[in-house]
């Protein structure tokens, strides 16, 4: 089983869901993030001041799927958040051991 | 002969009544009650049996009062005059068949003079025993007891009361308030069962009097709920979880659905709620005095009646009406004393708010400017202003002033974002609001919208266009002028704009920003929904307030600023028609315009620096407060119009004030001298935390003038003050317009330096710094 987390742009939040429940995948972990990647922080002037914004405000989604299915929902999360601007994000896969549903007790594939 | 109620029969009439279909909660109660007298009073014989000595078996606590349900523990007290061992053999004889019998006990065995002494340590036990009631045996011993605890309690309680005040208010931050959370505890939370016993208790001291009317109904209801919840678990947990709401709902009569279970049980926890804040109030205020006195023994506590505004005075911590206030005949009686006491952050009297609702009409449709402005000055006192605002509405005055409140009042939100109820939600939304009101032009209009953004709630649809068009008419009810009922209409229609636009949608798009900025229309709009919207964040719960939110919402809102090209800068005031008039003549020439209750002064006079801090002064001694002022310089003369409400009693004479005005032009009247001594004749009054002030200064495009505007709270003389520091900072005001909006003050200086010139930027920094020193 593989772990794919994505960092994507807030308002993009939305049009993942809709593709990750079109392959069929149904549980998804949403948090906020902040973090910054090749763009760094940009600077900004509000009220005369300016400041520095080094953190961008992201969302972080992670979900837990078959090896096999693993290509397809990383194509899937980033056909739907590009913008093809800086800032879009990134996508990772990473292996998972095992994988308990704690109400039952169903390990491995059973539990996703 | 009466028939053996052996265990197993008492058993078998539990389960019987348990599933009997018919019987009300208190029906049920009272059956429970009576089958486990006589199953007690049984097992009470035939421990006895053998013994020679005096023995009771007494309820107490809630088995005391009878209000038994199938999950409560019987709470028992052997009470004996025996040996210990005596003692022992007998509970034993006692107690096994009821550990059988699987219900649960707390069970205490005592000599009279031990509970008395356990009763002096432990108030718990106090308020058990206060509700004690005879199952079986030697009467004479409970009566002894009873008669001891109660006298104890009554010597004492003035010193106990502290320790369950904070025993109180301990679990009100554990349990939270039943009266908002989506799964109250029926015992625990405040404002739940346990409060009633304690207002018992506290009634039962005579040490305070206890509002007698509006929460019995509510304790029987609460009782309902929890016997049915009980019943239906089979478990004692007083917690109404989602999950069990549905079979409570279904169970209960007269209470269709899990929505109106929420409600009712909010309500009549609110009603318990507030009889507890009133009690409390004058425990501590008893607490206060008994303090007092034990320093001067000596002189007698006077009431102290101190004048909060016109009508109303402060008398023993809290707000009361005035002897001369005529509530009948003074339709604006109602909400300025609310206001008063919010402002002052004291109670308004239980006896004084019902004499108000009882006698005081309704304000005539659209409000006065009075009436509106007590209200927002209401409104803008923080959380001071919760209590107040409860005061009022248990008592309907909330439902009468803004129709269709009742809709939202105690409404359950079924979503876990929410930490209160609808009302409560808006009421909470303009408390936080009322810190940001120096971040905006509108202290009033932020404060309006904020408490009905969500006034469409509970009513099916899209809560924002829903409330839209309620919005509309509240406003112009309010008396709001067309641009501000708009303005609060935008508010209320695109409260949630910004959060959803900030989270959802892609802020580098300059057509989403445009988008944004189109439907806003103007900067101070887009400011006074930017406050809104944190300000509903903060009412709604922790998790709608991260900083990641807040970032995004920043971000969108400095965006949409930038698109809208910055704020346009304030404009000096026209001159009005009077103001004309007094243009044309000469010296120093003063008309006085008295309409009902506010007058129009306007005053001319030769110009020079320090002269409108004068004539504010001359007003504020006249104890004149101002509404309102556009001031002119016109070549050398100066034309002034004067907007003001005395704060008690008749206005001045024309003839005496402008007689002052001339001789403080003079120099034969010393305004400052005269201030000083006032302000040190005055008692001061107790004032709830404002936000701090602030001091705005922009250099004007034209290269006229430079302009300061300042935002304070409102008080006695602060004209005068902030006036006289523009002129001691040797500047000289060509134009200003004040506004006293509730209990906010904006005024907008038109200032320029002795030759006419924009202010330096160090002249400016002089001059914010010693406006600043003269509000602190």
């Amino acid at each position: 089983m593989k772990l794919v987390t994505a960092i994507i742009k807030p308002f993009k939040l939305e049009d993942v869901k809709v593709a990750l429940e079109g392959l069929g995948v149904h549980g998804l972990t949403v948090s906020e993030a902040s973090g910054y990647g090749r763009q760094k922080g940009h600077t900004e002037v509000y009220r005369g001041a300016e400041y520095t914004v080094d953190l961008v405000p992201k969302v972080r989604l992670e979900v837990v799927v078959d090896d096999d299915a693993a290509p397809g929902v990383v194509e899937a999360i980033v056909a739907a958040a590009q913008t093809g601007k800086i800032g879009d994000g990134k996508v990772w896969v990473s292996n998972v051991e095992t994988i308990v549903r704690v109400r039952t007790g169903e390990r491995g594939l059973e539990a996703l | 002969m009466e028939p053996r109620v052996t265990s197993s029969a008492y058993a078998a009439a539990r389960e019987e009544l348990a599933r009997r279909p018919g019987l009300n909660g208190s029906g049920r109660r009272a059956a429970l009650t009576s089958i486990t007298d006589a199953w007690l009073a049984e097992a009470f014989s035939a421990a006895i049996t053998s013994v020679t000595d005096p023995f009771c078996l007494v309820a107490v606590g809630g088995y005391g009062r009878g209000e038994l349900t199938m999950g409560s523990d019987l709470d028992l007290l052997l009470l004996h005059k025996a040996s210990g061992t005596e003692a022992s053999h007998v509970a034993d004889a006692l107690w096994y068949p009821v550990w059988d019998s699987g219900v649960k006990l707390d069970h205490s065995v005592r000599m009279v003079s031990e509970a008395r002494r356990l009763a002096s340590d432990d108030i718990k036990v106090v308020l058990g025993l206060l509700d004690a009631r005879v199952i079986a045996g030697d009467g004479a011993l409970a009566e002894q007891l009873q008669a001891a605890v109660l006298s104890d309690w009554r010597a004492m309680a003035d010193r106990r009361l502290p320790a369950l005040r904070e025993m109180v208010e301990d679990r009100r931050q554990r349990q939270g308030e039943a009266s908002q959370l989506l799964e109250p505890d029926i015992k625990e939370s405040y404002g739940g069962l346990r409060d009633a016993v304690i207002l018992k208790g506290i009634a039962a001291s005579w040490v305070t009097d206890v509002p007698h009317q509006g929460w019995a109904d509510s304790v029987d209801f609460l009782l309902d709920v929890r016997d049915s919840l009980h019943r239906i678990t089979g478990k004692s947990s007083d917690r109404l979880v989602m999950q069990e709401q549905a079979a409570v709902a279904e169970d209960l009569v007269g209470v269709p659905d899990p929505d109106a279970l929420l409600r009712a049980v909010y309500e009549s926890a609110r009603n318990i709620a507030y009889a507890s804040d009133v009690t409390w109030h004058r425990v501590d205020r008893l607490e206060r005095d008994r303090r007092k006195v034990s320093f001067r023994p000596i002189k007698r506590r006077t009431p102290s009646r101190l004048p909060l505004a016109e009508g109303v005075v402060m008398q023993d911590g809290e707000a009361v009406l005035a002897l001369e206030a005529k509530p009948g005949r003074d339709e604006g009686l109602l909400l300025r004393a609310a206001a008063a006491a919010a402002q002052s952050g004291i109670p308004l009297a239980p006896h004084t708010a019902d004499r108000l609702v009882a006698e005081t009409a309704d304000p005539e449709v659209p409000w006065s400017r009075d009436v509106r402005e007590s209200f927002v000055s209401l409104l803008g006192a923080g959380a001071a202003m919760v209590g107040v605002w409860e005061a009022l509405d248990q008592r309907g005055a909330i439902s009468r002033l803004i129709p269709g409140w009742d809709v939202i009042r105690s409404a359950p939100q079924r979503n876990a974002l929410h930490r209160f109820t609808v009302d409560r939600h808006l009421v909470e939304t303009a408390v936080h609001a009322g810190s940001f009101t120096r971040n905006v032009e509108r202290p009033d209009l932020l404060l309006v919208g904020s408490l009905l953004h969500d006034i469409g709630k509970a009513r099916g649809g899209d809560h924002s266009v829903v409330g839209e068009g309620i919005a509309r008419e509240l406003a112009e009810r309010m008396g709001f002028d067309d641009n501000d009922v708009e303005v609060i209409v935008t508010l209320v229609r695109h409260h949630l704009l910004l959060a959803d636009t900030a989270t959802r949608r892609d802020l580098e798009d300059p057509a989403v920003i445009a988008e944004v900025a189109e439907r806003l229309g103007e900067v101070e709009v887009l400011d006074l929904l930017h406050e809104l919207t944190v300000a509903d964040s903060l009412a709604t719960g922790p998790t709608v307030c991260t900083e990641w939110r807040f970032g995004l919402i920043n971000d969108l809102v400095d965006r949409v600023r930038a698109v809208m090209a910055g704020r346009p800068l304030p404009q000096p005031p026209e001159l009005t028609e009077h103001q004309a008039v007094a243009l044309a003549q000469s010296g120093v020439w003063v008309l006085m315009d008295v309409k009902d209750h506010t007058c129009v002064v306007t005053v001319a006079a030769p110009d020079r620096i320090g002269l409108l801090a004068l004539v504010a002064g001359v007003l504020s001694l006249n104890k004149l407060n101002v509404l309102a002022a556009r001031v002119m310089t016109v070549d050398d003369r100066a034309v002034q119009e004067w907007t003001v409400r005395p704060s008690f009693g008749e206005p001045p004479s024309v003839e005496q004030l402008s007689g002052d005005i001339r001789r403080a032009i003079e120099g034969t009247y010393d305004v400052a001298e005269r201030l000083a001594r006032r302000d040190s004749d005055y008692a001061v009054s107790p004032n709830i935390e404002h936000p701090d002030p602030v001091v705005v200064i922009s250099s004007g495009l034209s290269g006229t003038s430079t302009v300061v505007e300042v935002r304070a709270h409102d008080a006695p003389g602060l004209l005068y003050r902030v006036a006289s520091a523009v002129a001691s900072a040797d500047a000289m005001i060509l134009g200003a317009k004040v506004s006293t909006l509730g209990s906010d003050a904006v005024d907008v200086f038109f200032v320029t330096d002795r030759q006419g010139r924009q202010l330096s930027q160090d002249h400016q920094a002089a001059l914010r710094t010693t406006v600043l020193a003269a509000l602190r």
